[in-house]
């Protein structure tokens, strides 16, 4: 009886953990007398916070390495075994002897698993295969006909996986690295022997770190938005998997941007970075997909959905199949893509133990990997004000009687006097609509200005002056976006085409776009950019190219996704001026100069328990991020808390002339914007926002803390402790008072 | 393990508190529109943040009923019984055994139930423990109708214990019980539609023919909701989306205005303060304020991938304090959202506005507005707030911005009124001196001649053609028929003239509408105009009436020449052309109040033109009243077929364009 009652209460407190609380009021007292008034409690918990997190070390995973393991490598840190016969392997980290299993060993009474889920759950390589229907069927390892060589390479080994029935290989080769363990698949080793069978998805040992329900306390990161966090539980809300193409769909897969002017599409993965906490403070692992990451996939599975494991993968996509229409009525076959995607596989499990094991550790050991790597460079200063963005709409167009004349909304002079009212001397400021003919044409491909707004030398002189005061200033470009119904670009030779044919279609800004080729977008940011920057003084702020990946069926254009990757990074690398990018996706993070519109949140996926700064903390100390706009904040005073906690730099949108005048315009999306409403506003906000931000300019987040629910204490690397209090209480505890909804920064706590 | 579960859940909802005082923040699945300009949605900050979803433990359940101290009743439809919550927490369950599928939910202040029970068919009362006290079925009162069924769904309470109930299919309203059970009547019947070709069927059908169509019947209401002063309000699923929410009188008149709505509403909620929900199908939920204004419309349907704020089968709308809850049949839970700081701004705008605290609301709505400058009601609410303050001026511009036509003509009409009362004396004592001016100047004319002079050069004018011309034009005044007469012999008017005019009714009509006050014009913004299609419009008109009218003149012995018929419209027309500006000037110091006169001068004016155009076909024609009666008929009519051909060619055309296209596409593609 007594252990029934330890196991309650062990229950309990994981629980209580998994959901996040002020469990310790609630423990002991008897629930059924302590309900919460209306007026103590208004009403459920969201999950668009980050909960408390406690070490709690009573738990147990088993730990043991079979016989059938051999040892291969071993480094200063690590060990690795693998089981030569299956591939499966294991990691020991030295440092705190912690095991980490790459599959499943023995399957328990209420694990859920099927023997197809057996089997993926046991197997280290799995793959969808299609048929020539299109119709997909998933194998593993360890329940279908198959050939393993396996050959020691150095500090691992290689194995050649031949799925016999379907006549596709593999070649997998497992390295033990400094930080953890890499595992490779160069395209070369992957074979399609018979013509029959395609090989769809990639698997790579799904169930790595895989734990179950409830029986570890710890979460899964996926790194949607700013960052989710899955914390382990018995049960789940999710009724599905969580499938989320890492970069986004490919536009060229799926033709068109699906439109819905009553949803917000969920964030797209911008890095290709999951990772799984076995124990806060304890043990951690991380893994990032260093190649192949435009065609990955990442997969996640919260206990409960099908099996009782929490899972993470990222799976590779090979071939997809897609509908191609026959006629214009929408009529059309399902069929296969006609060439196997092209690209290398490497996945990198990082493993971090002891007091980086958390999401903070995480994106510590990310940011360290990205650094290593030359993949993100310091761009910030260590002290001075903060930054803030301030993005103008330059002019619109209109239509009278039949042809177009623009609507100047903010000149350059405007500008001008604007910025000099302000006064902010670290501002970023961004030019859109600057074009003739403003913010829905094609901009030229040399330095024009819409006549209404001012001169180019004006422009000049405006930005040498926001210059030299310590700021920078941008004009908005998108190489990609080809206007509807604009000059600008030839429709029949400038534009990406979808698989089916048809020209990729999406839209932005409130215009409707089409996708220019590699040739175009070359062609027109070299244009612009040789330019623009000619006399170094503006930059430009690129929108879409940060993110949009999209691969090009054209005949004679073909281009793939992992190509368009590196030709993007390759045109950008050409251009020797200032770039600031629109929530950019990873590779474009060693270029840029600043990140714009750093998502505060995530999709809001029910099953998720936590939203955390992930992203924040992996730019922390290197390069400035900016919110989103805060004209169109509902809660501004949620979100202006959320941006401290996060060490997110404001930004406003603005016009000299009220929103009212482009109110027929493809920019009435801006619906609130005219400085004689915001001004007074911005500089109150900076004043606030920087007496807290300054002193922790530069510097790397180097831990964050949930002292209660809705209290959030985040540290700097210089020491300096920022607290902020989301609840509508004021927050005392150790000589700290932090007001009710507001902010306060401290010297760490040693 | 079983023993567990219980305590979980008991564990689960006390867990589920949130910090108290924080207002959540999220990213939103569904972006926010309000109501803007030109009867138009615009986006805005969101109104309301998805909060959480709350799994329970029910089963299909299809009515909730949040009651003022925050307790939620659910009737669980799939398990036959009602469920009441406290804290997400089920503390109470009623009528297990009792109930089949209840499907309508009521509680009042004494924790009383009333359930519509669509698995029996009857109404059931529970007392606040549960108890069964009365129940009933179909009603045996005759006034019930003979071949009614009794299929209560949904059911609605009001302070005076007079129960509403939504019978399924029912034409004739919501049907009105007292506790008894006893039918009293039925209230608020939705009106059947009635189309062109069903009139048409009435009117040539016999009744056995008749009979074969499915009835045209009003829709059945699909919920009720009732306030706190006792309106009825009723949502109709499957009528026209303007209409679908109704709210009624005592006397069962409908006083919703016709508004942005949905055709799939499921639900309705009305809150104390005056604050409107309903719910679609589509899990698009709608807030009005209580007097039928749409303040925001947003929600988002959950296409698999279970973002919180998503919904995919909502039943049940309901509010308590920040909180919006929408229970969802599929889902087995309620989706809450939290008001957002913005939308809490509107709110308290919106609730003083309505009680006709338009001073005090004033400053919220400009608060709203420097967040959205779109935001159209909040122009209306400072409108009212500028007019009961006296400053009209300010009243007028911002009445203009919220395209209140009524408000416009009323802050006019004190400004008008200001305006008269200054200068009248003054305006009227210089008629006065005019007239004496003039009086003595005509005395001095008479004995001196002095104005000679100048009257000879005036009349030699006419020796120019195109003054000759305009002279003419004047004559049709008072001899029309002659006039035409002259024209026929080629006496007097010209082609040129002729033209002029017709460009002179162009520029007139368009002129017209530019100038016609804001009050009187179907327009709300200049922008509105499209200057191409008004020229297009009146040229055309124009041209099709001297085409048809000629050629049918043609055959049918008309003496008349093309020559004839051109100038003779033009003739026709000066009416028009010569009073259409003057009377979109004159609108420009009119209010509603003298609507009349601006009707009337207009119609006029047509009528004018229109006896012309018939005394002109009559006259250049040579016909009797009753040839040119009918002359007059068949051209109207063969511009009617003008009409009709031109579509059809250009139906034919653009699909003969859309055709080669696709070739071109095709062959691009593929070649």
């Amino acid at each position: 009886m007594n252990r029934i009652i330890s196991c309650l209460a062990v229950v309990c407190l994981v629980l209580g953990l998994a959901v996040g609380s002020q469990s310790a009021a609630a423990q002991g007292s008897a629930p059924a007398n302590n309900q919460v008034t209306p007026a103590q409690g208004t009403g459920p918990t969201n999950n668009q916070f980050t909960q408390v997190d406690h070490v709690d070390t009573n738990w147990h995973i088993d730990q043991t390495i079979p016989d059938n393991y051999s040892l291969v490598a071993e480094n200063a840190t690590f060990k690795l075994y693998v089981d030569l016969n299956t591939l499966a392997f294991k990691v020991v980290d030295k440092r705190s002897g912690y095991v980490w299993h790459s599959t499943l060993d023995q399957k328990a009474a209420d694990d859920r698993l099927n023997k197809s889920w057996e089997a993926f759950a046991k197997s280290g390589v799995s793959i969808n295969y299609l048929d020539q229907q299109a119709v997909s069927r998933r194998v593993s390892l360890t329940d279908s006909k198959h050939t393993l060589e396996v050959k020691p390479v150095d500090q691992g080994v290689q194995g050649l996986v031949t799925f016999s029935d379907v006549g596709i290989t593999v070649g997998v080769t497992l390295q033990l690295e400094a930080s953890g363990v890499s595992i490779e698949v160069p395209f070369d080793s992957v074979k399609e022997s018979d013509p029959e069978f395609k090989l769809g998805l990639l698997y790579l040992y799904p169930f790595f770190g895989a734990t179950r329900g409830d029986s570890v306390p710890g979460y899964m990161f996926i790194p949607d938005g700013s960052g989710a966090l899955i914390r382990f539980s018995s049960t789940t809300k999710a009724k599905n998997m969580l499938y989320d193409r890492i970069y986004g769909q490919d536009l060229g897969m799926i033709g068109s941007v699906p439109w819905d002017p009553f949803v917000v599409p969920p964030y797209q993965a911008s890095i290709p970075v999951t990772g799984m906490v076995h124990g806060y403070k304890q043990n951690a692992f991380l893994s990032v997909v260093e190649k192949g990451a435009a065609y990955g996939e990442i997969q996640v599975h919260p206990a409960g959905v099908i099996t009782n494991f929490n899972f993470l993968t990222t799976a590779f996509v090979y071939n997809e199949s897609y509908f191609q229409p026959t006629n214009r009525a929408g009529d059309g076959v399902t069929t296969l893509q006609h060439e196997t995607n092209h690209f290398d596989v490497k996945v990198h499990y990082r493993f971090l133990t002891k007091d980086d094991s958390d999401y903070v550790g995480m994106a510590r050991s990310y940011q360290q990997y990205l650094v290593e790597k030359g993949m993100l460079k310091k761009t910030t200063d260590a002290s001075g004000d903060i930054g803030i963005r301030l993005e103008f709409l330059g002019a619109e167009k209109q239509k009278i009687l039949l042809w177009y004349s623009s609507i100047p909304v903010t000149t350059v002079n405007q500008m001008s006097t604007i910025l000099s009212d302000l006064g902010l001397p670290k501002a970023d400021v961004v030019y859109y609509g600057w074009q003739p003919l403003g913010a829905s044409s094609m901009p030229p491909q040399s330095l024009k200005l819409d006549g209404s707004l001012g001169s180019v030398d004006q422009l000049r002189s405006l930005a040498d002056k926001v210059r030299t005061s310590g700021g920078n200033f941008y004009l908005y470009f998108d190489p990609q976006a080809a206007l509807q119904g604009q000059g600008g670009y030839s429709a029949r030779n400038d534009l990406a085409m979808a698989i089916t044919g048809k020209n990729l279609a999406g839209y932005s800004r409130g215009n409707n776009d089409y996708y220019l080729n590699l040739d175009a977008l070359q062609s027109h940011t070299l244009g612009l950019s040789k330019v623009v920057f000619s006399s170094g003084q503006i930059g430009l702020a690129l929108d879409g190219i940060g993110w949009n990946l999209y691969s090009d069926f054209k005949s004679g254009h073909f281009l793939n996704r992992v190509d368009a990757m590196q030709k993007y990074q390759e045109l950008l690398s050409q251009n020797l001026g200032p770039m600031a990018f629109y929530a950019p996706n990873d590779y474009m993070f060693a270029l840029m100069k600043a990140y714009y519109d750093m998502p505060l949140g995530n999709s809001g996926y029910i099953y998720t328990s936590d939203v955390v700064p992930f992203l924040q903390i992996v730019l922390a100390g290197y390069v400035p991020y900016y919110g989103k706009a805060l004209n169109f904040s509902s809660n501004l005073r949620q979100d202006l808390l959320r941006q401290i906690d996060y060490g997110v730099y404001p930004s406003y949108f603005l016009t000299h002339e009220p929103t009212g005048t482009f109110l027929n315009t493809p920019s009435k999306w801006i619906y609130s914007s005219s400085y004689g409403q915001w001004g007074q506003e911005i500089k109150n906000t900076y004043q606030w926002m920087n007496s807290l931000l300054a002193p922790v300019k530069g510097q790397a987040i180097v831990a964050r803390e949930v002292l209660q629910q809705g209290v959030v204490a985040t540290t700097y690397a210089n020491g300096k402790r920022i607290v902020v209090n989301y609840t509508g209480q004021p927050y005392s505890a150790g000589g700290l008072t932090v007001n009710a909804q507001d902010a306060v920064i401290t010297e760490a706590v040693p | 393990m079983k023993k567990i579960l219980p305590l979980l859940a008991v564990f689960l909802a006390l867990l589920l508190l949130a910090f108290p005082g924080g207002r959540a923040r999220a990213d939103s699945p569904y972006t926010t529109w309000a109501y803007g300009p030109r009867g138009g949605l615009v986006i805005t900050q969101d109104a309301y943040s998805p909060y959480t979803e709350v799994d329970l433990p029910i089963n299909g359940a299809e009515d909730m009923f949040v009651s003022p101290d925050g307790s939620v009743y659910i009737a669980d439809t799939g398990n036959g019984q009602i469920l009441k919550l406290k804290d997400w927490q089920v503390i109470a369950t009623y009528g297990k055994g009792t109930l089949q599928s209840p499907t309508g939910l009521y509680v009042d202040d004494q924790g009383t139930m009333y359930v519509a029970d669509a698995g029996k068919n009857s109404v059931f009362i529970l007392d606040k423990n549960g108890n069964v006290m009365k129940e009933f079925g179909r009603p045996t009162e005759p006034l019930f109708g003979k071949n009614r069924q009794f299929l209560p769904r949904k059911i609605a309470v009001d302070a005076r214990q007079n129960l509403y109930v939504i019978s399924e299919g029912s034409v004739d309203g919501v049907a009105q019980f007292n506790t008894q059970g006893n039918f009293i009547g039925y209230f608020g019947a939705n009106a059947s539609q009635m189309s062109l070709v069903m009139i048409l069927q009435r009117t040539f059908l016999t009744k056995e023919q008749l009979s074969q169509f499915v009835k045209n019947e009003a829709p059945s209401p699909s919920n009720i909701a009732i306030d706190d002063q006792g309106m009825v309000y009723t949502v109709t699923a499957g009528t026209s989306s303007h209409q679908a929410i109704r709210k009624f009188t005592i006397a069962g008149k409908n006083i919703f205005p016709d508004t942005i709505g949905s055709r799939t509403f499921r639900d309705i909620d009305v809150s104390g303060d005056g604050l409107v929900l309903a719910v679609d199908a589509d899990g698009q939920i709608y807030e009005y304020d209580v007097n039928g204004g749409l303040l925001f419309i947003f929600g988002a349907k959950d296409k698999g991938e279970q973002r919180t704020g998503t919904l995919l089968n909502p039943m049940a709308i309901g509010r308590y304090k920040d909180f919006i809850y929408v229970l969802d049949k599929d889902k087995n839970a309620v989706v809450v959202y939290q008001t957002t700081a913005f939308a809490q701004t509107v709110h308290n705008g919106v609730r003083l506005y309505i009680n006709g605290f338009y001073d005090e609301a004033k400053p919220y709505f400009e608060q709203v507005l420097n967040h959205n400058g779109s935001f159209i009601l909040s122009y209306q609410a400072i409108a009212d707030a500028y007019f009961k303050e006296q400053n009209y001026p300010a009243a007028l511009s911002a009445y203009r911005l919220a395209e209140d036509r009524n408000g416009y003509s009323q802050a006019f009409w004190e400004l008008r009124n200001i305006d008269l009362q200054k200068y009248l004396s003054p305006a009227l004592l210089g008629i006065l001196g005019l007239v004496v001016v003039q009086a003595g100047a005509r005395r001095l004319n008479q004995r001196t001649k002095w104005t000679e002079p100048a009257g000879h050069w005036l009349r030699g004018l006419t020796r120019f053609k195109w003054v000759d011309d305009l002279v003419f034009m004047f004559r049709f005044i008072k001899q029309p028929a002659d006039s035409f007469y002259y024209i026929k012999k080629d006496e007097r008017g010209s082609l040129g003239f002729a033209f002029l005019i017709y460009a002179w009714v162009v520029v007139a009509r368009v002129l017209s509408l530019y100038s016609t006050a804001f009050i009187f014009s179907p327009y709300s913004s200049p922008s509105q105009i499209h200057v191409e299609n008004e020229v297009l419009t009146v040229l055309g008109l124009m041209v099709l009436w001297v085409a048809a009218n000629y050629l049918v003149s043609t055959i049918t012995d008309g003496e008349g020449r093309v020559r004839d018929v051109v100038i003779g419209t033009a003739y026709s027309l000066f009416p028009y052309a010569l009073f259409a500006l003057p009377i979109a000037l004159l609108t420009n110091v009119l209010t509603f109040n003298e609507v009349f006169l601006y009707t009337f001068t207009q119609d006029l004016m047509y009528v004018w033109v229109a006896m012309m155009l018939f005394i002109m076909v009559q006259e250049v024609h040579n016909y009797s009243f009753g040839e040119t009666l009918r002359n007059v008929v068949v051209t109207l009519f063969t511009m009617g077929l003008f009409l009709l051909t031109g579509y059809v060619l250009y139906v034919l055309f653009s699909q003969l364009v859309d055709f080669v296209s696709t070739l071109i596409q095709e062959i691009g593609l593929r070649g």
